[in-house]
């Protein structure tokens, strides 16, 4: 007797009763669909972020802020710190210096609107943006020219690179934009690279009196032009971000940074540099997601329990049912074993089947309510919609623990009943109408 | 003389044993079947021929006395072991004929042969000669509901004879049926009887049907008061 042969007993049984079978799985159903649709949620969102995050660019630089050590401060003392406390430019070319394989400056900094006059004598807002290195910026997309690179950068030569909606805005539609000089409060720039932002990047002004909206686009100058134009190379700083090389283990990249400027205020020690990143401040969203899924499925998964009595209920009437079923197998040879592994097996079944119904229906609601999300995001948000796609993705493990459940359900519920079945007395069990 | 298939010694089986209500059913029997035997066991309803039945066919096991079915002392058997008899010494048809409802008659037949662990396509090829020998071929894939009361006894008999046992054990087989189906129900265990060999005991509380048989013993309250012996051949 083997498994195979069970398969087809238990298939025949809850085949010939459909509608009990069907109302016996639907605790389990339920139960099942409930977490795979809070788990295809929660994966969703995840995943939603990570991509979100990753299209934001290069995350691989560390955070670094200034922090007052108040654990320093005698009693009654009161801190006083400078500007040249903070972090300065020479302290970060520094650093850049002594490690030139871990570490490099990728700064950006905004240095706010201003108004241009175009060709015909209209104005227009653009917001000026300085940047080290625009050249590993896989998000914009150059449609002529070149990018800004570390060359222009370093040397301070004084190039841009504008938008198409800028060059629509200053230029006629038939002129070469690459060699114009755009004018500016901070000096006059040539145009060197024309490129295509993805519609989130223009700024939106809203102008109350007019009740328009207008779109700003960015420019990007060379940052350490502006820092020469401006007379501010040495800047301080409450905050900077240290860009790093990949390859290298993110903790040792780290705790060498936190070593170097360890040492930069050691003669300080009223203050002290905290570094962060991003990397593991997503891995810290991640986590909190995780928990909030797994405790919503949880409480989910009580549901199960409840299907899983219901199965037991079920199988146990079934089995006074069939008591005279019973009787004649077991005169015709059962052993007391094949009894129980057919209502073993039949439990089981009842319970995957119900399983799987209920995945199918989890990922169906899961998906739903993502598609939903999406739709009112592109609604509303449509300048997100591009850079916010919602991706939904059902839960493997999720679905694989499902199925397992299933079957343990089965297991669990299904014994007592089969055991039951296994144990009757032939003679009473052929006696029984 | 043929060999002994079944030897029963001095059987008694008592019910609620140690209760104010203990009842003693069967007081002591004895009796020899042998191979290729027609026996009939006579008896009225509460003469304990049913539970004697159920003895011989390994359902239950005697409180005293020693029963051997084909050397193998019954009594000292577990659970496991008695469902090994049953599946290959024993072949059951009852009153009510108690085919499996959900499922046709080749499917009824296989039955014993697939607790038996039998293959499923020599399984398949013996359900068929069977159901052949019953002349019930072409009902193979109907469902009991679908068959006649004599057809289903058939079908029955097909199954009790799967495993080729030791012994037909049947239980009233023509009780629920009219006279013209019982009748061909005897005719077929006669003809299973001179041309298959089977060793098989009848049941019934009728002295018409047992007549047609080549043995009967008689039970009252528990005891044989007769058995016409072994027919001399």
């Amino acid at each position: 007797m083997n498994f195979i042969e069970n398969l087809r007993l238990a298939l025949t049984s809850i085949a010939a009763n459909k509608m009990r079978s069907v109302l016996t799985m639907l605790g389990i159903i339920i139960g099942i669909s409930a977490v795979i649709m809070i788990t295809t949620i929660g994966t969703s969102i995840q995943k939603t972020l990570v991509n979100t995050f990753n299209s934001i660019g290069n995350m691989n630089y560390f955070q670094l802020y200034v922090q007052v050590n108040y654990s320093s401060q005698e009693d009654d003392e009161i801190i006083n710190y400078t500007d040249e406390d903070l972090i300065s430019r020479e302290m970060l070319d520094k650093l850049v210096n002594t490690y030139p394989d871990y570490f490099y400056l990728n700064m950006t900094e905004s240095f706010g609107n201003f108004e241009m006059k175009n060709w015909k004598g209209q104005t227009f807002q653009a917001s000026l943006t300085g940047r080290m290195n625009v050249e590993d910026d896989n998000d914009i997309k150059f449609v002529r020219g070149r990018k800004i690179n570390k060359t222009d950068n370093d040397l301070h030569k004084q190039v841009m690179n504008v938008s198409t909606l800028f060059i629509e805005q200053y230029l006629p539609a038939d002129a070469d934009p690459i060699g114009q000089t755009v004018s500016t409060d901070l000096g006059d720039f040539v145009i060197v690279g024309v490129f295509e932002l993805p519609s989130i990047y223009e700024k939106q002004i809203y102008k109350p009196g007019q009740k328009t909206i207008e779109k700003v686009t960015p420019v990007y100058v060379p940052y350490d032009t502006v820092m020469a134009l401006t007379h501010t190379e040495n800047s301080y700083n409450y905050f900077a971000e240290v860009y790093y090389n990949p390859e290298y283990d993110i903790d040792m990249l780290k705790n060498t940074l936190q070593e170097f400027f360890d040492d930069e205020y050691a003669e300080k020690p009223y203050m002290y540099i905290e570094i962060e990143n991003m990397q593991t401040q997503l891995g810290m969203i991640n986590t909190v997601i995780n928990v909030i899924t797994i405790a919503i499925s949880v409480i989910a998964a009580i549901s199960l329990i409840v299907g899983g009595v219901g199965v037991m209920n079920i199988m146990l009437v079934s089995i006074t049912e069939r008591t005279k079923e019973i009787g004649v197998r077991k005169a015709l040879g059962a052993q007391n074993s094949a009894i129980r592994m057919q209502f073993v097996v039949e439990a089981i079944l009842l319970c995957l089947i119900g399983g799987v119904i209920g995945i199918i229906l989890g990922i169906l609601g899961g998906m739903t309510i993502g598609y939903i999300a999406q739709t009112l995001v592109s609604q509303f948000y449509s300048e997100y919609a591009e850079l916010f796609s919602i991706t939904i993705q059902p839960s493997v493990p999720a679905i694989l623990i499902s199925v397992g459940f299933s079957i343990l359900t089965g297991v669990f519920f299904g014994y007592y009943p089969a055991n039951k079945a296994a144990k009757m007395n032939p003679i009473d069990a052929l006696r029984y109408d | 003389m043929n060999k002994t298939v079944i030897e029963m010694r001095n059987i008694i089986k008592r019910y609620y044993i140690g209760q104010p209500n203990e009842l003693q059913i069967l007081n002591g029997i004895s009796l020899d079947i042998h191979e290729h035997e027609f026996v009939s066991i006579v008896g009225q309803s509460g003469s304990g021929k049913s539970t004697l039945m159920n003895m011989i066919g390994a359902l239950d096991r005697p409180t005293e006395g020693t029963y051997l079915l084909n050397g193998v002392d019954i009594s000292t058997l577990d659970d496991y072991e008695l469902s090994r008899i049953r599946n290959q010494e024993i072949g059951f048809v009852f009153q009510t004929f108690n085919l499996i409802s959900r499922t046709n008659a080749l499917k009824n037949v296989e039955m014993p042969m697939m607790y038996a662990g039998m293959p499923r396509k020599q399984r398949l090829e013996r359900a068929k000669e069977l159901l052949k020998i019953v002349g019930m071929e072409d009902r193979a894939d109907h469902q009991p509901n679908e068959l006649s009361g004599g057809q289903k006894q058939r079908v029955a008999i097909a199954r009790a004879m799967a495993n080729k046992p030791s012994i037909l054990l049947a239980d009233e087989p023509t009780g629920a049926l009219d006279s013209k189906t019982g009748r061909m129900i005897m005719d077929l265990f006669h003809k299973l009887h001179q041309e298959e060999g089977t060793t098989i005991v009848l049941i019934t509380h009728s002295n018409e049907l047992a007549a047609e048989t080549e043995r009967i013993i008689t039970i009252s309250d528990g005891s044989v008061i007769s058995d016409t012996g072994v027919k001399e051949e």
